[in-house]
């Protein structure tokens, strides 16, 4: 009887040292040099149908305190951080329409502003929908792709234009092609930050409205050919815009043909074949800081980690085994390769949010969380978990 | 010691599951009907691979399929590239798009009594803001549905939706409205209806918003009668279009005026709306990087009847030829006036005025009009000819280009259904993905690889009250060099 309880503890100890090991991932196993490397987030944890949500395919996502909210193809989903529970409402619950494609929370009011794709505008306050749409309201059209609050006012990005809804005095503006440089009024992302609104609009770039002076700018593809881009950093790098985010006086761009920095003055493209990029098909952008931007793309997450240095992390998940991989590069150089238990539920992204230190993703088959909590910018010195110094081509 | 049992079994449970795959959810339906040699429509080998591959993956895997290279895109000649002095940094459209999503997972429905095809068109009058006043493409539209129905009850003869013996319902919706109609119309097919394919749109402003919409909600749009080149020039891998584009058109007549004809001094006049503005672009380049730059290019707000002001300025210019882009009616009119004020330059026009309306009001003046064409109706092809039998035996009256084209898209999206079962991904995969090319009434399409017919186009000139159609070969146009290289895996130009 003594040896079978001192076997069991044995085997108990064994499991929870396998366990550890693996629940750290192999970043417990770095022995390598040491050398100047961004964070790398290897502690993951998803949301799916089987979690809670009400739906995997996954169009937005907005962080607000302890609560995230999820807007998926079948309902709102809100996310308590404290406690993993999931909360959701569908059409039944007073959700105006099943598909939620944006989402921007008021920081005055604490207010969630809810676009519906095909439904309209909602916002979700003291547990109500109220609801807007093109035959009640100054919304343009019901088929709305991005939100965002900017002072007072609620813009809404449709396919026929943008709105902004002030919700103060309830004055609605539109914006289309005769009030505003929109070559095509196919709205696809807003994003405000210090005084500019920035449009990202599918066949016409980027649009910038200053909020002060209430004037615009448009941002075009220089060459002005759909079938090339003729130079990398002359402009945007396609009309197809699909995002915009704009922070600490950057302007980052995404599109279905490649991604975009654009500092005021110099305009640098990013391309899958030259960088961290897992593809040039860009669903959407974050911006983190002027240095740090996060592309989420058909195949995967890219993260411009740095980019005075051009360093990278790609973030992808094995379809096969369901574990996930980011790989740190730098100028088409691979510095390191991190194999870990969990990364993005799927290589699909469609969304990231920045929290804090944490991100969120978006994907069609749920959201991943990744829990940052020693998160740095930039590069510090740290040990390389696995030098390989290869192309990235080479290596896939 | 009970405890400790238990703590052991638990441990043992827990180490099974660690040890345990993630969980895989491969997809069940065609590849059962493939195995039990029940597959209900024509399929080539290469389709049948390419079901092989799909059928067995899970919602995270991507098949690997193959992706379709084009050495060149659109078939574009050397000398009327962009910028063809420059090596681009980034060529797009030569490497086909995947989709990278889970949909090839999700399990065909039981409980479907009818498989709904939606139809989006403009089929019945309203607002349109390229007019700015009444719509103007339902003429265009009925046709397409016309298309559109003859080949669905074509099919439920044959025995309808023959893995399940259940008949294809047809989804119609009008896009004839202000911007932005189609994308509400697009989701209600999509999300309401719940079709499992859509086809329409003519209007390249609302083709644009629906494709869009067809993204996110991931069904296959594919498009018969928009022959706006920035159509298909979107990258999204929902999109199909069966009918030849404006590009095409403009490449086929820019090399008839001034390589065979060897003229200098065109001018265009058009539309001002999408279809106008976009229908020239490659007119334009075309002769400007042939070294013949259109002398002057007039566009007229649609729905006006007096064209005066424009064909002044035209008449001033000692034109050798004119090309008019737009609409049959104002077509017409345009030459009617042109010929009343004397100027008798050979007139040229976009396949829609390459119908009845036109020549009811141009009559004799329709005389010597050259138009460009997607297709050869008058083509010898068998089913072809059946085709017109059968749409004048249900219609009363002639198909056309619309129909006609319709009819094939519609024909193309049923085999897909036939074939891939009901899944959205899988009938967008066996489309995408295949190889040989779709023997249609308008001729064998083969789709590029961004999944556009660019496939042969024609000149249509009008002779004795007729129109005779003509290729490229048969009118001895000549081609520009088209540099056969490998654009995919090139370098990338230098910064």
């Amino acid at each position: 009887m003594k040896y079978l309880i001192i076997a069991v503890k044995i085997l108990m100890v064994c499991s929870l040292l396998v366990a550890r090991r693996s629940a750290l991932g192999s970043r417990a196993t770095s022995h390598g040099p040491r050398e100047k490397l961004p964070y790398v987030y290897t502690e993951w944890k998803h949301f799916t149908v089987n979690t809670g949500l009400p739906n995997d395919h996954v169009f937005a996502i907005k962080a607000d305190g302890p609560k995230v909210w999820v807007g998926t193809e079948n309902g709102l989903a809100c996310i308590d951080k404290r406690t993993g529970k999931i909360k959701s409402w569908k059409e039944k619950d007073g959700l105006p329409w099943r598909v939620v494609s944006a989402l921007d929370v008021n920081p005055k009011t604490g207010e969630l502003w809810v676009g519906l794709f095909g439904g309209g505008l909602a916002r979700f306050s003291g547990g109500r929908f109220d609801h807007w749409h093109q035959l009640n309201s100054g919304l343009v059209n019901d088929v709305v792709y991005g939100v965002a609050i900017e002072n007072d006012n609620v813009w809404a990005a449709t396919t026929a234009g943008a709105s902004r809804y002030n919700t103060v005095t309830g004055e609605w503006t539109i914006y289309t092609e005769k009030n505003s440089p929109m070559e095509e009024i196919w709205n696809y992302g807003v994003s405000y930050d210090a005084g500019k609104v920035y449009l990202g609009i599918w066949g016409s770039g980027v649009l910038e409205f200053d909020v002060a002076t209430e004037t615009w700018k448009d941002y075009l593809d220089p060459d002005g050919e759909m079938e090339i881009d003729l130079y990398r950093d002359d402009g945007i790098v396609h009309v197809i815009s699909t995002g915009t985010s704009y922070i600490d006086g950057i302007l980052w761009v995404s599109t279905y043909f490649g991604m975009n920095r654009y500092d005021g003055r110099h305009w640098r493209g990013f391309y899958e074949h030259e960088t961290g990029l897992p593809s040039d098909f860009g669903n959407a952008v974050k911006g983190r800081s002027a240095n740090e931007a996060w592309f989420a793309t058909d195949k995967g997450l890219g993260v411009l980690a740095d980019f005075p240095s051009d360093t990278w992390v790609t973030y992808t998940m094995d379809p096969n085994t369901h574990r996930g991989k980011a790989v740190v590069s730098q100028n088409q150089k691979v510095l390191e390769a991190i194999d870990m238990p969990k990364s993005i539920p799927h290589n699909y992204a469609l969304w990231v949010e920045i929290d804090g230190n944490d991100v969120w993703v978006g994907t069609s088959k749920g959201v991943g969380w990744g829990i940052g909590p020693g998160y740095y910018k930039g590069l510090k010195d740290r040990a390389v978990y696995k030098a390989k110094i290869v192309k990235i081509k080479a290596e896939n | 010691m009970k405890r400790y049992m238990i703590l052991l079994s638990a441990a043992l449970v827990l180490g099974a599951l660690s040890c345990a795959g993630p969980e895989e959810t491969k997809t069940e339906g065609l590849e059962s009907s493939v195995s039990a040699g029940r597959l209900s429509a024509d399929v080539d080998p290469e389709t049948l691979e390419v079901l092989r591959k799909i059928n067995s993956v899970s919602a995270y895997e991507v098949p690997d399929l193959g992706l379709r290279e084009d050495e060149v895109y659109a078939k574009t000649a050397q000398d009327v590239e962009p910028f063809r002095h420059v090596t681009p940094f980034k060529e797009h459209f030569l490497l086909q798009i995947e989709y990278t999503g889970p949909g090839r997972a999700i399990p065909e429905p039981i409980d479907v009594e009818t498989v709904k095809l939606g139809f989006i068109g403009p089929i019945m009058s309203t607002v349109s803001v390229a007019t700015g006043g009444k719509s103007h493409e339902e003429t265009l539209g009925i046709k397409m549905l016309q298309g559109v129905r003859l080949a669905i009850e074509e099919a439920n003869v044959r025995g309808g939706y023959l893995k399940r013996n259940i008949p294809f319902e047809l989804a119609i919706s009008n896009d004839n409205g202000l911007w932005g109609a189609s994308g509400n119309e697009i989701i209600k097919l999509a999300y309401k209806d719940k079709v499992w394919v859509i086809l329409g749109t003519i209007d390249g402003a609302n083709s644009h918003i629906a494709i869009r919409v067809a993204l996110k909600a991931e069904i296959v749009m594919m498009n018969s009668g928009d022959t706006d080149p920035t159509f298909i020039e979107t990258n999204i891998p929902w999109v199909f279009r069966c009918i030849s584009d404006d590009r095409q058109q403009g490449y086929l007549l820019v090399d008839y005026l001034y390589r065979k004809l060897g003229l200098k001094r065109v001018g265009v006049i058009r539309g001002s709306n999408r279809y106008g503005r976009f229908g020239v672009r490659e007119i334009l380049d075309g002769s400007r990087r042939l070294g013949n730059p259109i002398v002057l290019e007039m566009a007229y707000d649609l729905g006006i009847q007096d064209f005066s002001l424009q064909l002044e300025r035209l008449k001033r210019e000692n034109l050798e030829a004119i090309v008019h882009w737009g609409d049959a009616v104002e077509g017409a009119q345009i030459l009617n006036q042109m010929r009343a004020m004397g100027m008798k330059q050979p007139y040229f026009a976009s396949d829609r005025c390459l119908s009845d309306e036109f020549i009811g009001i141009a009559g004799a003046n329709a005389e010597g009009v050259i138009c460009s064409s997607p297709w050869n109706p008058k083509g010898k092809n068998k089913r072809l000819t059946e085709f017109r039998k059968a749409f004048r035996k249900r219609f009363g009256e002639e198909p056309e280009t619309f129909a006609a084209h319709a009819y094939d898209g519609m024909n193309m999206l049923i085999w897909a259904v036939q074939v891939a079962g009901l899944n959205r991904a899988k009938i967008r995969d066996v489309l995408a993905y295949r190889v040989r090319p779709f023997n249609g009434v308008t001729g064998d399409i083969m789709l590029s690889s961004c999944l556009d017919d660019v496939g042969d186009v024609y000149l249509a000139k009008r002779k004795k009250g007729k129109w005779n159609f003509y290729s490229r070969e048969e009118l001895k146009i000549p081609r520009g060099y088209i540099p056969r290289r490998d654009r995919v895996s090139r370098p990338p130009a230098k910064l």
